[in-house]
């Protein structure tokens, strides 16, 4: 009843000032309220450039509504949209780290029932995202609605120059091993690598990790302190990404370069400007592809084999290829209003992400927006699977199955802070300037140095909890 | 006659007439009251200043400096610390080479014409904007960033620009570019204030050059150079959006500054006292050099007049050599100041894949494309959201400003009240925007007006009201001697004092200035919308880095948006920019 009133005083304060303001020119809310006295739903999303564009047209082909939608584009700094101070607050935040919903239950509402009673979900959302409220009250509810779901363990590679030499895509890492070591004697360069995104180092690094070490990666998946950072199978993996990493050549412009370079700067490394042969980027990369690719015809995409290891690290069997998923929910920040609520509902509807899935599919779209489509799975098992473009059909159809073995979240959204700019990122960065351009026999050292790194990161988290504890 | 500190001294030659001077001016209550709207929108700031001063203070066990200790032995808050430093010196160094470049300036008086506009347009232009264009050109893939073309034809390969180390040069460089145009033109002005009959006089006399410099223009320049190492330094000190853009994810611990690490503070941890101490620490570090910066303001001897435009420029200084190469100077100066621009307008006009892949220097993908893409990502809304703000906020600051300054030049304040205001105004028009954002935030969202644009207008109002005092006070104090006289012997009522001096062009420059800058800045803010009301309330800088998060990718759409943000206040700048600058040193100085 408190929380209630509270509330109801909150939103008559938020009138006061708006009313004082029907006068003059500017009403609250941004745009709509100069215009027209329509209400605004605010969303939040990490979205830009051309992702941003094919997120306007999933809004535009949601039909008819009695309220308009501002998209408010947080990029990075997403997780800020929920802060206990965030400012600007928006209605609905579309998280790219679906991990950051258990810990800010207290900022979410749980969804319309409209939306939990029609839910088509792959299993593995379940844990992430149902939740009790806060003070355990109540049954488990979902707090978040998966828009999009992305295949994090995808590699794209140039058809064109793996026809010339012979090579087919590798079935195991020992493989893909030889095929870099072949393309550097032959003076190509294998792999191009954004550095400069911290993600894609902590997205390769995960793949190998799962693949080689799939306990450890449900260890340090959990929740519980402290996480074995330091154990020999996080080191092995780092040191067998290691010695992908670090022969003279393996790299498109060498490791310096590689740490300013962002995912797409990879992109065009590869499928633009023909300095590298392969890149480990999600699907979604396929959107910057769809725009930049010199010659689109020669754009494949092979997932990332299982590990087997190499001659210094062998891995045990059995082995089999890791998937490594991630995706953005879209939650309703805390008090919602009828209008969030609607938008979000119409965001769960199977064919809601179609204008993005295939832009010139029968919805009317102009062509001039051809350029913005692809690289998106709908994480909504009913939408349809003949919309997915011949590359991405493949991976769409992997994460629909039901969760395997070998699929697991995004190990960096499941460790809190260690996994973000100042944990995992860094860490990574650090280690690939170490190792790169042929710091082979400085590999190991610096596997050991890392893992001891993110031991410390967190062991700083932990400290800084129990002080923040002693406040309360 | 004599004028000392602002103290009218007249011998009466003539026996005094008129009516009796009452004991007391009437309305004395009253005239508070013009300086209330400026009082409302000052709490705007001090209120929530002071909170944060409280949050600072608190600690678990009751007040303490416990949250200071915690910042100034925590590694990174110390070497954010000094970096921020490291800025400051870089910022003097700077300030001598505008030195440099004003004095060879009056040895090309025709160039001097053009290379003025040159440099002082990246003064009119968001620092993000020009993150943006020195990002493209450093670019580390020499397909589509020219300096690493450049240096790979040349020597074969590149040194990765943005990369460690070298990013620095990159930031000091685009840094140089947006301030060096604004600190040149305020020495330019304040060299051509130095009366011709003084420099003659000294050169007759057979003082060499240099101590002529040391001697003369040196102490004559004191309050321009004050105004200069004020804002410069204060500049460098908050510095926090140019260094978002311009640096990539993987050097951004490198060039860490106070003001980032106070944002990194603020998302990364819910307690409220580091980032809190964090501020005040930046805040005492900006308010002292300022509070030095100022005695510094006060002349060392009185100038008569500001000379009209060009006057002392007619003189002659130095001979045919030293002009040539004077003159090869101010042209290098002039095309590396316009490059960046070239740069920027270069890549818009290429379509978006030619923009984000090829090189802007290319003839191939021509078009407008780029700006129907920027239009697609809201580029109009912002643009007219933003002129919104900034016009408001003029109009708001300008509206409290001027009751309050001339309350303060004529209102007969006391003298140590109206001594403390200066001091006080000083304080706040330094003050960094961390000490009050955070507060200020959460009562914005507690009304259920984040995102808006009226918090925003209030807030940047607050935020430009004590410049303006600054400005303008003492331009409506500097009234004819005459007309002063009047007014102290009760000839001449209050009121009407401030309508002639309202009606004289003569106090018109200090409100240009005032209105111009205070326009600029809020068009090419970027901070005080971040931390206000959030990346949602659309202003363009924010859409600007909203499209920069892609950089390479969305080039095209970047240097689209930037150029359409840059335009206004560009234009607003350019046309006003001697008024400015006359506004601002003849009024300030006095």
């Amino acid at each position: 009843m408190a929380e209630l009133s509270r509330r109801g005083l909150l939103r008559a304060a938020a009138l006061l000032p708006a009313a004082g303001a029907v006068g003059s020119t500017v009403g609250c809310g941004g745009n709509a309220g100069i215009v027209s006295l329509r209400p605004t739903v605010r969303v939040a999303v990490t979205w830009s450039a051309g992702e941003l564009q094919a997120f306007r047209s999933v809004l535009n082909g949601l039909g008819p509504r009695e309220y308009s939608v501002e998209m408010m584009p947080f990029g990075d700094d997403i997780s800020t949209a929920l802060g206990t101070r965030a400012t600007g607050r928006p209605d609905v935040v579309l998280l790219p780290r679906p991990g950051l919903v258990a810990d800010r239950l207290d900022a979410l509402e749980p969804l319309p029932p409209t939306v939990a009673e029609r839910w088509r979900y792959a299993r593995i959302w379940d844990d992430l995202l149902f939740h009790r409220g806060p003070g355990n009250a109540g049954g488990r509810q979902p707090y978040g609605v998966p828009f999009k779901i992305a295949h994090k363990s995808a590699v794209w590679y140039r058809t064109d120059v793996f026809a010339a030499y012979g090579i087919e895509p590798p079935r195991s890492w020992s493989e893909w091993r030889e095929i870099n070591a072949r393309l550097i004697r032959l003076g190509r360069t294998p792999l191009a690598l954004a550095g400069g995104d911290g993600w894609a180092l902590t997205d390769f690094f995960e793949n190998v990790l799962l693949a080689s070490a799939r306990d450890t990666y449900d260890r340090l998946a959990a929740p519980s302190l402290p996480r074995p950072w330091t154990s020999p199978a996080v080191r092995r993996a780092l040191r067998l990404l290691g010695r992908m990493w670090s022969p003279q050549g393996a790299l498109a412009g060498g490791a310096r370069r590689c740490m300013v370079l962002q995912f797409q700067d990879a992109l065009l490394e590869v499928f633009r400007y023909g300095r590298a042969a392969m890149v480990v980027v999600p699907d979604f990369a396929e959107l910057v592809i769809n725009r930049f690719a010199a010659d689109p015809s020669t754009v494949g995409v092979f997932t990332f084999p299982a590990v087997d290891g190499d001659d210094e690290d062998p891995v045990p069997g059995p082995h089999a290829p890791p998937v490594v998923v991630g995706g953005d929910v879209a939650v309703l920040a805390k008090p919602s209003n009828r209008h969030a609520r609607d938008l979000v509902t119409r965001l769960a509807t199977p064919t809601a992400p179609l204008p993005w899935i295939n832009p010139d599919g029968g919805r009317g779209a102009d062509s001039r927006s051809t350029s913005h489509g692809g690289g998106f799975i709908a994480a909504h098992l009913d939408t349809p699977m003949t919309e997915y473009s011949r590359r991405l059909r493949p991976l769409a159809e992997r994460l629909a199955r039901p969760a395997g073995r070998m699929l697991r979240f995004d190990l960096s959204d499941r460790v809190g802070p260690v996994g973000s700019t100042q944990g995992m990122f860094r860490v990574l960065q650090d280690f690939l300037e170490n190792v790169g351009d042929g710091g082979t026999d400085r590999v190991s050292a610096a596997a050991d140095d890392a893992a001891r790194r993110l031991r410390g990161v967190e062991d700083r988290l932990i400290e800084d909890r129990d002080r923040g504890s002693g406040h309360g | 006659m004599a004028d000392t500190h602002g103290l009218l001294l007249e011998v009466a030659p003539r026996e005094m007439t008129g009516p009796p001077v009452p004991g007391a001016p009437r309305r004395r209550t009253n005239r508070y009251l013009l300086g209330l709207p400026a009082a409302v929108l000052l709490g705007l700031l001090l209120a929530p200043t002071l909170w944060t001063v409280w949050l600072a203070l608190r600690t678990d066990d009751g007040v303490g400096l416990g949250n200071f200790v915690a910042v100034v032995t925590d590694p990174e808050a110390v070497r954010a610390g000094a970096n921020s430093l490291t800025w400051v010196v870089m910022a003097i160094c700077l300030l001598g080479l505008g030195l440099g470049i004003a004095l060879l300036s009056r040895r090309v008086e025709r160039l001097w014409g053009v290379l003025l506009y040159v440099m002082v347009l990246p003064f009119g232009i968001s620092l993000l904007v020009s993150g943006a264009a020195f990002r493209m050109i450093f670019d580390p893939t020499p397909e589509h960033g020219i300096a690493s073309a450049a240096a790979e034809r040349l020597t074969g390969s590149s040194p990765v620009w943005l990369g460690t180390g070298s990013i620095r040069f990159v930031l000091v460089s685009a840094f140089a570019w947006t301030w060096l145009g604004y600190v040149v033109s305020l020495f330019r002005a304040g060299l051509d204030a130095i009366p011709v009959d003084v420099i003659r006089t000294a050169r007759a006399e057979g003082l060499s050059r240099l101590s002529r410099l040391r001697h003369l223009e040196l102490p004559i320049l004191r309050p321009v150079t004050a105004i200069v190492v004020l804002t410069l330094i204060v500049a460098a000190a908050r510095l926090f959006d140019l260094i978002l853009i311009v640096t990539p994810g993987s050097s951004q611990d490198e060039v860490d500054v106070v003001a980032l690490r106070w944002w990194h503070m603020v998302t990364s941890s819910p307690d409220p006292g580091r980032p809190a101490a964090l501020a005040v620490l930046l805040s005492v570090f900006v308010v002292g050099v300022a509070l030095v910066g100022m005695r510094g303001m006060r002349r060392p001897w009185a100038i008569p007049e500001y000379p009209a435009d060009g006057e002392a420029a007619k003189h002659r200084y130095s001979g045919r050599l030293e002009r040539s190469a004077s003159w090869i100077v101010g042209f290098v100066v002039a095309v590396m100041w316009a490059f960046p621009l070239l740069v920027l307008a270069a890549t818009a006009w290429h379509e978006p894949a030619q923009a984000g892949a090829g090189g802007w220097w290319r003839f191939e993908g021509l078009g407008a494309e780029s700006f129907v893409e920027a239009a697609n990502v809201g580029l109009w809304r912002s643009l007219f959201g933003t002129a919104v703000i900034a016009v408001l906020a003029t109009a708001l600051v300008l509206t409290a400003a001027v009751p309050a300054a001339y309350l303060l030049a004529w209102g007969g304040l006391p003298r140590w009240l109206g001594r403390s205001l200066v001091v006080l105004f000083v304080m706040l028009a330094v003050l960094p925007v961390q000490m009050y954002a955070g507060p200020l935030g959460d009562v914005v969202d507690t009304l259920g007006l984040g995102g808006s644009r009226i918090p925003l207008i209030f807030v940047h109002a607050a935020a430009g009201l004590p410049f303006a005092m600054l400005v303008l006070r003492p331009a409506f104090a500097s009234a004819p001697p005459d007309l002063a006289a009047a007014v102290v012997l009760g000839r001449t009522g209050q009121r009407a004092a401030f309508g002639s001096v309202w009606r004289r062009r003569r106090y018109r420059p200090a409100l240009v200035a005032v209105a111009v800058l205070e326009f600029v800045l809020v068009w090419n803010d970027f901070i005080v919308g971040f931390l206000i009301s959030g990346p949602g309330s659309s202003p363009l800088t924010l859409l600007l880095w909203g499209e920069a998060r892609q950089f390479a990718a969305s080039a095209g759409t970047v240097a689209a948006s930037a150029v359409v943000a840059s335009l206004v206040p560009a234009v607003v700048l350019l046309t006003t920019w001697k008024r400015v600058i006359r506004g601002l040193t003849g009024g300030a100085l006095r």
